[in-house]
Order: C-alpha cells, then sequence, then structure tokens
C-alpha cells in the first residue's frame, strides 16, 4: 500500500519537470509563478505555492452523529472548523503552504448564506487577488448553490490567479467521504500554473470545469457536477493537474464587472414554464419591484400563451426579460420573432446564473442590445 | 428522384450565375473540398436504406450542386482525394490530403478546408491533420451517418455547417474540427459513440468546442494542447508512416498477438494493458510500447514504474488515436522519453 503511495508521488523525474516549466505560456498582466504544479512529498527542496484556503461552510465543513449518516448532518453543533480539515489532511502541507480564512455564515443564523455574505467574500477575494503573496485560492461552499456562487465570483473577481471552488457531497465524517481528495485536490489545482488565467474553477470528483458552465445533476451521487453540454476543462489525476481546453468567453481579469463593489443588486428573478404556466407569477414579480425577470422556457426557451401577455406588461414597465431553456443543454437563439418581443436570448445559461448576468448587467444598462451583447460576450 | 436532381441542378446554376453577375466572389470567403468517400457520398438502392448502400458514389461535384445554399456562404472549390469508405483509407491517402490541404491552406487567398471522410475512421484521419496542418485556418472533417440517398439524410446540413466555419475567421486557431449534428467537436477528443444515430461524434469528458446555430457559429472552449500551426510533426519529406498496431488486451489475451505484430515489422504498438512479459521481448527488437486504455474515458497516468520500464503512457487518447501520434513520434524518435513528452503535449 504504502509502497504504491509512495511510486505515484515521488518527484517527477527531472526530465518532466523541465518540461513542465519550459512549456510556453501566454503573455500575462501578471506573471505565473514557476513552481512545479506537482510538488514532491514535505520536505523536498521545491518552492510551494501559498494558497488560501477559505470557508464558506457546506457538507465538506459539516459533521454527522454516525458514519453512516450522509443526509441529515450538519447544523449548529455539527460543524468543521477549517483547522481540523488540515489536521484530519496533514498531505495538504506536501503541496503548498496553506493559510487558512473563515468566511462562514455566523453561527446563529438560521438561515446561512445571505447577499451580505456574499458580497463580503467578494471583496475579500478581490483583495486576496492583489495580494502578490497568494498564489491560488480555494473555497468551500455547499454544493445546492456553488455553481452560482462560483459563477458571481468570475464576473466580479478582478484576477488571473486560479480560484477553485470545492464541496462534497458527503459530510467531512463520513464513510468513503469524497471530501477531503476534493480538498486535496483543489488545492492542487490551485497550486498549478496550468490553471491561471481560466476564470474561476470548480474541482470536485476530480474533474475541473469551469464557473460558467458547471452545474449540480443529481442529488446525492459523488459524481454530480458536470459542464452541462460543453465538459469539463481538464483532470486533477494523480500524477498531475492536466488541462485540454480553456473557456473562450469573458471572465474575471477580463470582466466588465471585475473589481467592482455592488452594495446591492437589482432584483431579478426566475418564472418556470410549462403547459399552462400562468402570467400571475409574472404580473406578481412586477409588483414586487423586479428589474429584470428569466424565463425558463419550454424547448428552445418558450414562453407560454400567459406568459407571454405578462411578458408584454411587464417590458411596458421597463423590466428587460431574458429567456432560458428548460432543456438545460442548447442554446436560446436569437430569433427574428424573439427580437420582435424583445426578449433578450440566454444563450446556454441556466436559469439561475442567467439571473446573475442580468443583475450585474443592470447595474450597467436596461437596453436590450447591450444586454445581449452582454450575453453573448459572458 | 431525377426530375428533383434536375431541378435542384438549375436551381444551383442560377443562383451560381446570380452570384457571379449580382455579387463580386472575391468578396466570399474561399473554401476547399477534399473529399475522399464515406457514408456522405453514398448512394443507397431506396430511400429507407440505411446500411449497405452501395448502388453508387456520389462525386464533390454532385455535393456541391446538391447543395447551392453554399453560394451564400463562400466560394466553394474542390478535389477529390479519393472515393472509398473510411476503412480503406492509409498512409498514402493520409499524407497526400495532409500534403494538399497545407499547400491550400498556405495560399493567402484561401478561407479554410473541409473533407468529407467516412465515418468509421474519421477521426483517426481528423487527429491525423490536427498534428500536420501547418495553419490556423479552420479545417473541418464532415461526414454523415445516412446515405446521399436516404431520407432525412444528415450530410447536407453537416456539409454547409462545416463550410460556414470553414469560412468563419473567428473559428481560427482552434485546430482541426469535426462537424456532424451542429456540433464543434476538436479532433483529438472526438470520437464516434454509437454505430446509426446522428449524435454519434461526442468527446467524452471535455465536450464539444461551440455550436453551428442558426442565428450564428459560437465557441465556448479552446484546446490547450499543441496542435496545427503550433505542432513540431511535418509531413512534407515524408513517403511513408512507421508501421503501428494496436493490441485489445482482454482476460487470458496472451502474446501471440504481439508476436505477429513484431515479426511483421511493427515499430510500436499500443496496448490496452499490460502485458509485461510480451513487451519485454518486444523491446529487445526496437519496438516502442504506449499504454493507451480500453475504456474511452480518463487518462492513463503516468507513473515512474511504466517510465522505469520504457512504457510510455497515452494520456487520454484512445488506442486508435494514440496509434496516430506514435506514428509520427516514431518518425523523430525511438527514445520512450521524448515520445512520453509528445504524448503530454499533443
Amino acid at each position: 500500500m504504502i509502497n504504491q503511495f509512495l511510486q505515484i508521488f515521488v518527484p517527477r523525474s527531472r526530465w518532466l519537470t523541465a518540461l513542465i516549466l519550459s512549456v510556453s505560456l501566454p503573455a500575462l498582466a501578471q506573471e505565473i509563478p514557476t513552481y512545479a504544479p506537482q510538488p514532491a512529498m514535505p520536505g523536498a527542496d521545491v518552492k510551494l505555492p501559498n494558497i488560501v484556503l477559505m470557508s464558506m461552510g457546506g457538507t465538506i465543513a459539516s459533521s454527522a452523529d454516525t458514519r453512516l449518516n450522509i443526509s441529515n448532518y450538519g447544523g449548529k453543533d455539527f460543524r468543521v472548523n477549517p483547522e481540523e480539515w488540515v489536521e484530519d489532511l496533514p498531505e495538504l502541507k506536501g503541496v503548498a503552504n496553506i493559510t487558512l480564512e473563515d468566511q462562514r455564515a455566523p453561527q446563529d443564523r438560521a438561515a446561512g448564506e445571505t447577499f451580505e455574505d456574499f458580497q463580503r467574500v467578494a471583496k475579500r477575494l478581490n483583495e486576496l487577488a492583489k495580494d502578490a503573496g497568494v498564489d491560488g485560492i480555494v473555497v468551500t461552499h455547499g454544493t445546492n448553490t456553488m455553481a452560482e456562487t462560483a459563477f458571481y465570483m468570475n464576473l466580479t473577481v478582478k484576477t488571473n490567479k486560479p480560484i477553485v471552488f470545492v464541496g462534497s457531497q458527503r459530510p467531512w465524517t463520513g464513510l468513503s467521504g469524497d471530501g477531503p481528495r476534493n480538498l486535496y485536490d483543489a488545492v492542487r489545482v490551485a497550486g498549478s500554473k496550468d490553471a491561471w488565467n481560466k476564470g474561476v474553477l470548480h474541482c470536485m470528483n476530480q474533474v475541473i470545469t469551469p464557473a460558467r458552465d458547471v452545474s449540480k445533476t443529481s442529488a446525492y451521487r459523488v459524481n454530480t457536477f458536470k459542464g452541462v453540454d460543453v465538459g469539463a476543462l481538464g483532470y486533477a489525476d494523480p500524477d498531475q493537474i492536466k488541462f485540454y481546453r480553456e473557456p473562450v468567453r469573458r471572465h474575471t481579469n477580463d470582466s466588465e464587472f471585475a473589481g467592482m463593489d455592488f452594495p446591492s443588486l437589482p432584483k431579478v428573478e426566475v418564472a418556470y414554464a410549462y403547459r399552462d404556466a400562468p402570467a400571475y407569477i409574472i404580473d406578481a414579480m412586477v409588483a414586487n419591484g423586479v428589474k429584470g425577470i428569466i424565463v425558463d422556457g419550454t424547448g428552445a426557451g418558450s414562453p407560454t400563451a400567459g406568459q407571454t401577455e405578462a411578458i408584454k406588461r411587464a417590458q411596458a414597465k421597463g423590466v428587460v426579460v431574458v429567456a432560458t431553456a428548460r432543456t438545460h443543454g442548447g442554446r436560446v437563439q436569437d430569433t427574428i420573432r424573439r427580437n420582435e418581443a424583445k426578449i433578450v436570448p440566454g444563450d446556454n445559461f441556466m436559469p439561475e446564473k442567467a439571473r446573475i448576468l442580468l443583475q450585474l448587467a443592470l447595474t450597467k444598462s436596461s437596453d436590450i442590445k447591450e444586454v445581449t451583447r452582454i450575453f453573448n460576450e459572458y | 428522384m431525377s426530375r428533383t436532381l434536375l431541378c435542384r441542378k438549375f436551381c444551383g446554376l442560377f443562383i451560381f450565375l446570380l452570384s457571379g453577375v449580382a455579387f463580386a466572389q472575391a468578396q466570399l470567403p474561399n473554401v476547399k473540398l477534399f473529399t475522399t468517400g464515406g457514408t456522405i457520398q453514398s448512394k443507397g438502392d431506396h430511400r429507407q436504406k440505411l446500411m449497405e448502400y452501395s448502388a453508387g458514389k456520389i462525386g464533390p461535384e454532385d455535393l456541391i450542386n446538391d447543395l447551392p445554399e453554399l453560394k451564400k456562404i463562400a466560394n466553394v472549390t474542390y478535389l477529390e482525394e479519393s472515393n472509398i469508405g473510411s476503412g480503406g483509407i492509409n498512409a498514402k491517402i493520409l499524407l497526400k490530403l495532409a500534403k494538399d490541404v497545407n499547400e491550400w491552406l498556405a495560399l493567402p487567398e484561401s478561407s479554410g478546408a473541409v473533407i468529407t471522410h467516412g465515418t468509421a475512421t474519421l477521426e483517426e484521419t481528423a487527429y491525423f491533420l490536427n498534428l500536420v496542418i501547418k495553419s490556423d485556418k479552420p479545417v473541418m472533417v464532415v461526414g454523415a451517418m445516412r446515405p446521399f440517398t436516404a431520407v432525412s439524410r444528415d450530410g447536407p446540413f453537416n456539409l454547409y455547417n462545416a463550410v460556414r466555419v470553414a469560412a468563419s475567421p473567428e473559428a481560427r486557431g482552434y485546430g482541426v474540427m469535426i462537424m456532424l449534428n451542429d456540433e464543434i467537436n476538436a479532433a483529438r477528443d472526438t470520437t464516434k459513440n454509437n454505430t446509426y444515430r446522428v449524435d454519434t461524434f461526442i468527446a467524452r469528458d471535455m465536450g464539444p468546442l461551440g455550436y453551428t446555430d442558426s442565428d450564428r457559429i459560437v465557441f465556448y472552449r479552446k484546446p490547450t494542447y499543441r496542435h496545427t500551426s503550433k505542432s513540431e510533426f511535418d509531413v512534407s519529406n515524408l513517403k511513408d508512416l512507421p508501421r503501428v498496431d494496436v493490441t485489445y488486451v482482454y482476460q487470458e489475451s496472451d502474446d501471440s498477438a504481439i508476436k505477429a505484430f513484431v515479426s511483421a515489422g511493427a515499430k510500436g504498438i499500443v496496448l490496452t494493458d499490460n502485458d509485461d512479459k510480451a513487451i519485454k521481448k518486444g523491446q529487445k527488437k526496437g519496438v516502442v510500447f504506449v499504454k493507451s486504455d480500453r475504456k474511452g474515458s480518463g487518462r492513463v497516468v503516468e507513473s515512474e514504474k511504466q517510465a522505469g520500464l520504457g512504457i510510455v503512457t497515452s494520456d487520454n487518447l484512445p488506442p486508435h488515436k494514440a496509434r496516430i501520434l506514435l506514428r509520427l513520434a516514431l518518425t523523430k524518435t525511438t527514445d520512450p522519453k521524448e515520445i512520453q513528452r509528445m504524448f503530454n503535449e499533443y
């Protein structure tokens, strides 16, 4: 067993290290550090990356009464502090110099994470991005809304450093818990020079996926996160962190929303389309002061007849409407009919992500053409 | 049937003349169609025939005339490389095809290239071209799952989309791409996944690069490994490629296949798993061994143990693509360490 472990983790041979260091890199605003992406066991003479490990909580930061409890865990008395992760996972010291940071929602708050928590973390990530002593950041998060938080950071944090979101499907104390391996891999990805300039990333189940496209697809399985339609960027394999793709859409350093402070965001809600979906839900949203509505339409993004009437009333009050497709695969296209209806095509976004992008877009403009440009570019 | 075709021909001719008269042809991108054959160029004896279609072949001119809409998006010229099923594609055809495509793309007036191909080995040719084309201009490999004569045939739209992407300046720098079913897929990562369905080509794990939607062509991903203009492989002086074979490893498989390949003159062998004894014997005769995998997803990870035995690992290349890279690698070196570098980079 130990022999097998050593075979996998002993230092790479010199020719390979030389190769990894000599791979030509794109010109960047900030210089990418030259540490080895897969460093040796503790004590070897290599420069380890400085990684901030930030807890926003989640299943990965939860424990349970028994090892077999993987569905009813966490809460006030079953929290795992970031220090406990490092204690349980001494191997982390072999791959990075870790600084811990606790950004969990206050313990006494019943409702969990709020917009203020979101904002505080975005601000902090922008600060860490500027800190020359930080090479990469890992953020833990509950898996239910992790893709949304990661996408928000992908649009608002100005950096070319790796920011890697990670969580687990089973609590930290669960039998065959996926948390420890996920955390270890996320730190390795955050410490990889190949992960620079790829926007906010997600890494669980040894698969690296960009924040824009990652989505939770299964309630309990450990392979729940997928890049819908367009797949993953690479793998966190035992021998190396390997990338095959880079995202084409604008993110982080290249985002027009990055590095800015948003103390509040315009209200945007999601209306789901189904046979006979009524108008009154959309009317109620407008009555409650929304600035934008995402209609998660049937087929290629079509609202129902009832919804269509309500959309016209909403638009007359200046509300911007974006169409996504409840197929959760494929793009909503820029068609003549949709143009005439002044509905912005929501590309291939999940509705909850289209909502975040529309919230940010509305801080700049409520012009349909400008919002369409933003949906085409991000 | 013949009347429809005749009508189509006239229609195509009309639009051709119209475009020649009304528009300056130089304004449209120049795309060259290199045809090799395959289902997309095959005829069945009736419209419901989706297999064993051997009632005749379609030439490049017929493909173009069948699709007058092409005239609005590109000036399409053609060169017939072969007209055979993809099982018959060999090193000679591959090398000539690569040289012809390189020659075309070197011309300043060319915008891109489209290659028609049978789907069975389409991904092998696409990956080969991805390694040896010396240009950033888009190169599209296209096929069809249903023959030219079939009801609901997929070929025409696939071909139309392939020309659209080949004509698009924003498609430059993505390497060689595979175009079927409205999906733009990377040559390296894409594999045929189903024997008959039209959505057969998928890149397991990594997904497509983008789509050819009606409103526009969209890209979401760019490959990060070396390809086309960044590749070190050069076929301009090659007359043949070294022999490389693949052996499938299964319960109770023995070294008889490896022995036979070595005696037939194989310079490299790709395995779907280890067979230590046979490898040692082959290595004594100078044969290079690459370990791939039969699962079709995920990497074969590198290890000190494998490297110590002089075995190259194939990253996530399936056996038939590892074979293509090994053939080209062997035109440069037989050093396993150097070949491993290539498998890590391409």
